[in-house]
């Protein structure tokens, strides 16, 4: 189907979002990315699950007037986030004054989720890492610089403040991250090490 | 057996009895020792990872801070702590810390935890029906349902409802619960204690009656003949009689004045132990005039509460519910203090005596340095806020040493080792006994200034199991960590610097440079593997030990198995001096074109990978 043969893995954005073809994002119109973010493929992203009642319209007059749908971002995502192989964001949903809507799923920068886990949180912080085959549960609220190691299950509706370490299941909180490791959070050199040019990891 | 990935961990200078800088007990037999035996000097000793105080001093890099006044390594276990705010892990609210005293160390907030799983519990309406997928946020409580309200766990379902424990209100449940044990009976309050100790009624009552902490299955108890107590009535009636009998001159009646002062039933002893107990402010003054001793409580309602021995109520329990029915010992510990509840004796430890927990607060804390009080980490004190005051970290003063596996095909290697001939090392692979594997150790500087490194290690690993370690080039240079501007700029220049690395390598070790491919470098003594801009690689080579054990010998202790190398480095460079506050008014002129050399020395441990059992 395509003209041009030499088509990379990945689709790379004007603002540095590296998206592999391969991942599946439903409902694209309300998914924000802030750029430099990776999705690797297999990733699943549900922004066609929005929000269906609108509790309290930010501006309900200048939507009528103007005739334009109302904010719908389903999945918002910072910069530098890196979604691994087969991992899926879905937006959390629940009852609302007698009927079921989902909310918006919010993510900061520097978030790294591991592959195949699944997060339906309601707000992800930055510097947040998430290992592999882990599940944050609805409603989750988790907050900077917090790692869940790998196979942690996330109860729905827990807190998780900034600098802790969780794993299990349920997930619990098993120790505090140092002063000294904040740096690793950050992903910019990760994102480099992805792509249709990839550079080599940095020693 | 789980793989390994290679680890560089530092010993803090702590846990070395002999290091300056910390002060020492003089009188300490450790102490002592060391200066008998004149190891001082921690360059002599070979450090033993497996030594088991080894286990107290070793930490990865993150985890270490850095004074910059002492010029050392501190360690979570050397640094002094001290707490900058507390805070709810649930509701993120700070707590100042005068509330602490009066409410404890739990939130008061309505955020609480599965006494089953820890997972957090939510306030639900038990009009409807919780759907457990739907469980919800507190506004969703809060809408049009009604009540009676309880707390349930979105992860395993455990509800309150389950122990008798129902809210008429889906707010201020801290306060709710307080009143309420399990069962769904209301805690007395101290008024209505004081009410039934008047009331001969209720005592006739409450004998016939089963206590109602315990009416999960203790009925028909002979003990019921006496009033059961629980932990805070029980307090309050002792309370009372003892300020009773303190309070009553003719209380000091009995013969054996001078011993008895110092015994439990004498005034003196008393009136200390009750203002311990009630809290300070409780002083009886006649006591001190006083002496003699004075009767014990003899009825409940004095605070007498006999043990209640006989457990075949809880064993019959055991028998139908089975154990099934029953509390972990870890469920158990993580039960908050309760004081409505009956006494210990006689409690069965039922699933149905657990009680929603408070989430214990947590604290933000920064770090003294322990020698010289210096702070080292501070954070902010607002809790929603992850900025530090202060944040001197090890990481950006002491090069990191990254561990990596080099493969290497038989054709490249060479030189120094000849024995180079190890298959390609797959990271987490186990290691071959007795077949030489290489390690590529890179060192990062994070110092603005060029640093000298050198390594020294043991030829043979410590322990049963001697593995032959060679460091290729234990002598180097890092050059300068270039801020982030300058980074940026050189990136466009990557050509160039591939090339200069490239060059660079060559010079080191004197020229021989017989390979201008970085990727197939040879293995050659004294020359670094590969250099960047602010790291330099180095090749390590290990003849692994075989862990073939002789008849008789004691079986593999856990990780004995793990290859792991004792390592003393040592950096130098020129720091700008004067930054000390040691001599600053004389030499400051001085200090200013003065370069100082500077020296930090100490012992890590690389943990390489496991050794294959044969
Ligand atoms: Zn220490
Ligand atoms: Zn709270
Ligand atoms: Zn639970
Ligand atoms: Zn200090």
């Amino acid at each position: 189907m395509s003209r041009r043969p030499p088509r990379g893995e990945y689709i790379e954005t004007d603002t540095g979002n590296k998206v592999a073809r391969k991942a599946t994002l439903v409902g694209t119109q309300n998914i924000m990315l802030g750029g430099k973010t990776v999705i690797q493929p297999d990733v699943m992203i549900r922004g066609d699950l929005t929000r269906t009642v609108h509790a309290a319209a930010p501006q309900p007059a200048s939507q009528s007037a103007t005739g334009a749908p109302p904010n719908n971002t389903a999945v918002s995502i910072g910069r530098y986030c890196f979604l691994s192989r087969g991992c899926c964001l879905r937006p959390p949903g629940r009852l609302y004054k007698g009927v079921f809507t989902y909310m918006p799923l919010r993510m900061g920068d520097h978030v790294f989720v591991g592959p195949g886990s699944v997060v339906q949180a309601a707000s992800i912080g930055s510097h947040v890492h998430i290992g592999a085959q882990a599940v944050v549960g609805e409603f989750a609220i988790i907050k900077d610089y917090v790692r869940i190691l790998d196979g942690a299950v996330v109860p729905p509706n827990m807190v998780i403040p900034s600098f802790s370490i969780v794993a299990g299941q349920p997930a619990r909180l098993i120790g505090e991250v140092p002063e000294g490791g904040l740096e690793a959070f950050e992903l910019r050199d990760l994102y480099k090490t992805v792509g249709n040019n990839p550079q080599p990891v940095p020693p | 057996m789980a793989a390994l990935t290679p680890y560089t961990y530092i010993r803090c200078p702590c846990s070395d009895v002999s290091a300056p800088g910390r002060p020492l007990d003089g009188s300490s037999p450790m102490a002592a020792a060391a200066d008998d035996n004149g190891a001082g000097d921690d360059d002599d000793r070979t450090f033993d990872p497996r030594a088991p105080r080894s286990n107290y001093s070793l930490y990865p890099l993150e985890y270490l801070l850095y004074c910059e006044d002492c010029h050392q390594i501190r360690c979570p276990r050397c640094v002094a702590e001290e707490i900058v705010s507390y805070y709810c892990p649930n509701c993120l609210f700070e707590v100042p810390s005068s509330n602490l005293k009066s409410e404890g160390n739990r939130c008061t907030r309505s955020c609480f935890q599965c006494p089953v799983c820890l997972g957090p519990l939510a306030v639900t309406s038990l009009e409807t029906k919780p759907d457990p997928s739907l469980l919800a946020a507190p506004d969703n409580a809060a809408a049009p349902h009604a009540g009676p309200y309880a707390l349930t766990c979105s992860y395993c379902h455990w509800t309150s409802a389950e122990v008798g424990i129902q809210f008429e209100k889906p707010n201020g449940i801290h306060a709710q619960l307080a009143k309420l044990r399990n069962g769904g009976a209301t805690r007395l309050t101290a008024k209505e204690r004081k009410e039934r100790r008047k009331d001969p009624a209720y005592r006739t009552q409450a004998a016939a009656a089963p206590a109602p902490a315990t009416a999960g299955g203790e009925e028909g108890g002979p003990s019921s003949s006496a009033e059961v107590l629980d932990l805070e009535t029980q307090f309050a009636n002792l309370k009372a009689f003892y300020q009773g009998q303190l309070a009553d001159p003719n209380s000091a009646d009995s013969g054996l004045a001078a011993l008895s002062d110092l015994g439990f039933s004498s005034p003196t002893s008393l009136s200390r132990i009750m203002s311990i107990y009630t809290g300070g402010g409780w002083q009886d003054k006649k006591a001190k005039s006083r002496v003699g001793a004075m009767r014990e409580a003899l009825e409940p309602d004095e605070g007498l509460q006999p043990a209640r021995l006989d457990e075949s109520a809880a064993i019959d329990r055991l028998r139908s519910e089975g154990h099934g029915a029953t509390a972990s010992a870890a469920q158990l510990r993580d039960q908050p203090p309760n004081l409505g509840e009956a006494h210990l004796h006689g409690r069965a430890r039922f699933a149905s005596e657990l009680r929603p927990i408070p989430y214990l607060l947590r604290t933000k804390r920064s770090k003294r340095c322990p020698v010289c009080r210096h702070i080292i980490s501070k954070p902010e004190a607002k809790v929603q806020t992850t900025r530090f005051r202060i944040r001197l970290v090890a990481g950006s003063y002491i090069p990191s040493i990254a561990v990596r596996p080099l493969p290497l095909s038989s054709s490249s290697s060479s030189g120094s080792g000849g024995s180079a001939s190890g298959p390609a090392v797959v990271p987490g692979a186990l290691l071959e006994p007795l077949r030489p594997a290489h390690y590529l150790l890179t060192f990062k500087n994070p110092i603005f200034e060029p640093v000298r490194v050198t390594l020294g290690a043991p030829a043979r690993t410590p322990g049963r199991f001697a593995s032959k370690v060679t460091v290729l080039c234990p002598e180097f240079e890092i050059d300068a960590n270039t801020d982030v501007w300058d980074e940026a700029l050189k990136e466009s220049g990557e050509r160039d610097r591939d090339k200069d690395r490239r060059r660079r390598r060559g010079e080191e070790g004197g020229g021989q440079s017989s390979s201008n491919n970085p990727h197939h470098s040879q293995l050659e003594v004294g020359k670094i593997w590969e250099r960047g801009r602010n790291w330099v690689s180095i090749v390590v080579e290990v003849v692994p030990a075989s862990l073939r054990l002789a008849p008789g010998d004691p079986p593999l202790r856990e990780d004995e198995d793990v290859l792991e190398i004792p390592m003393f480095v040592r950096v130098e460079w020129e720091g700008e001096a004067g930054g000390d506050d040691v001599g600053a008014a004389a030499g400051r002129d001085a200090a200013k074109e003065a370069r100082e050399k500077r020296e930090l020395a100490y012992w890590c441990v690389l943990g390489l990978g496991r050794i294959k059992q044969t």
